[in-house]
């Protein structure tokens, strides 16, 4: 328990120790202990607990400036960063774009293997809007339904049922003397002359 | 109150570092030399066993390369204090790591200490060691910054993170402490 009460002088008994106060306060502290106990004690103390540090190692000077890099002015980089983020977010930006475009085609491709009756023809979407119900032909109602093209039908709009059996001989030899059916065989594979191949 | 001694030299810290800045290799010398001592103190005072030279070349070594964060807000001498037990602390986590133990900082510094038993001889110094010992390590470096380098409560909140008010109340709770350890020795 502390008798003395001068809790201000008391605490600025270390800033003695070490002369660092003003002269007038340091009178008034050093007055303060000549008449109290307690804080000559408390001096006592911190005198010697202020002398067993002097065991410190001591410090070679020249070999720690030695290890000190030369000053080096940061110069504070503003516009880099920036610039370097508008180009993160560009290339971020077209690999976006790339793997969109790739994930994109790899979906057409996959719904075209599941749906092989499905049209691949951008140019030719299938058409979702309802097709107006016709009264049905009494030519197609038995071949194709109402909506759907007769997968028979030619191209010019008439039926094969239209033809008769002479006509329909008459196509099948024009049609086996059409020349631009593939060949069977192969085409004949150009020879290359590699014998310059060795002078290399 | 007035800046001690070792402050109140001719050339300021603040002269001495744009000195260095423009190039003079020897205001870096002047820096070292006035504040190396008080640092190898310190880190001695509040447990570091091995190494003291290396860790005090290794806060100036901090210290000057980011000198251009230095703001003069603080003192210079407060700001490598600061750097310095930020290096403590680090060391001593590393070596907790090491050990792969999770020992209680408490019980941790307190083997620490024991580093300064080839170092202190007399008799009386032994007791203020074993004092010191009977503290905690907040105590002991406040009480440390307090008597060995004369700092005062708002340098020593400085060098610790911490308030002036906390720093007072552990001041007064060590200087209690060690003067009973004293008197019961």
């Amino acid at each position: 328990m502390n008798s003395c009460h001068e809790i201000e002088t008391r605490e600025m008994l270390p800033d003695l120790l070490h002369g660092s106060l003003d002269a007038s306060v340091r009178a008034g502290v050093e007055k303060h202990v000549a008449g109290c106990e307690e804080c000559r004690e408390e001096l006592d103390v911190l005198r010697t607990v202020k002398a067993a540090a002097v065991f410190a190692p001591t410090i070679d000077v020249n070999r720690v400036v030695g290890h000190i890099a030369p000053y080096a002015k940061i110069v504070p980089v503003v516009d880099a960063p920036a610039r370097s983020r508008v180009v993160s977010w560009l290339v971020a930006a077209s690999f976006l774009v790339v793997i969109a475009g790739g994930g994109s085609l790899l979906v057409v491709q996959q719904n075209d293997a599941g749906a092989p009756y499905a049209s691949t023809s951008p140019s030719r979407p299938v058409d979702a809007t309802p097709v107006p119900i016709r009264a049905p032909s009494p030519r197609t109602t038995a071949a194709a339904p109402v909506g759907q093209p007769a997968s028979h039908a030619l191209a010019l709009g008439t039926g094969v049922e239209t033809l008769t059996d002479n006509n329909i001989r008459q196509l099948m030899s024009d049609m086996d003397s059409f020349d631009a059916l593939p060949a069977s065989e192969p085409e004949p594979v150009m020879n290359v002359d590699n014998s310059d191949q060795g002078t290399r | 109150m007035t800046p001690s001694p070792e402050i109140r030299s001719e050339e300021s810290d603040m002269e001495l570092i744009h000195r260095w800045k423009a190039g003079d290799s020897r205001a870096a010398t002047r820096l070292v030399g006035r504040h190396s001592q008080a640092l190898s103190r310190f880190a001695a005072s509040t447990g570091e066993r091995d190494g003291v030279e290396e860790l005090v070349q290794d806060t100036f070594v901090r210290a000057f390369a980011s000198l251009d964060s230095f703001r003069g807000e603080s003192s210079f001498r407060t700001w490598l204090f600061s750097i310095e037990r930020r290096l403590m602390l680090d060391r001593r986590r590393a070596e907790r790591r090491s050990r792969e133990t999770v020992p209680l900082e408490e019980s941790d510094s307190v083997s620490e200490y024991g580093a300064l038993d080839s170092l202190i001889a007399d008799e009386a110094q032994e007791r203020v060691r074993r004092s010191l010992e009977s503290l905690s390590p907040t105590q002991r470096e406040v009480f440390t910054l307090r008597v060995q380098q004369g700092m005062s409560y708002k340098e020593i909140a400085e060098v610790l993170g911490s308030t002036e008010g906390a720093t007072r109340v552990h001041y007064h709770n060590a200087i209690q402490r060690v003067k009973e350890f004293l008197k019961d020795e």
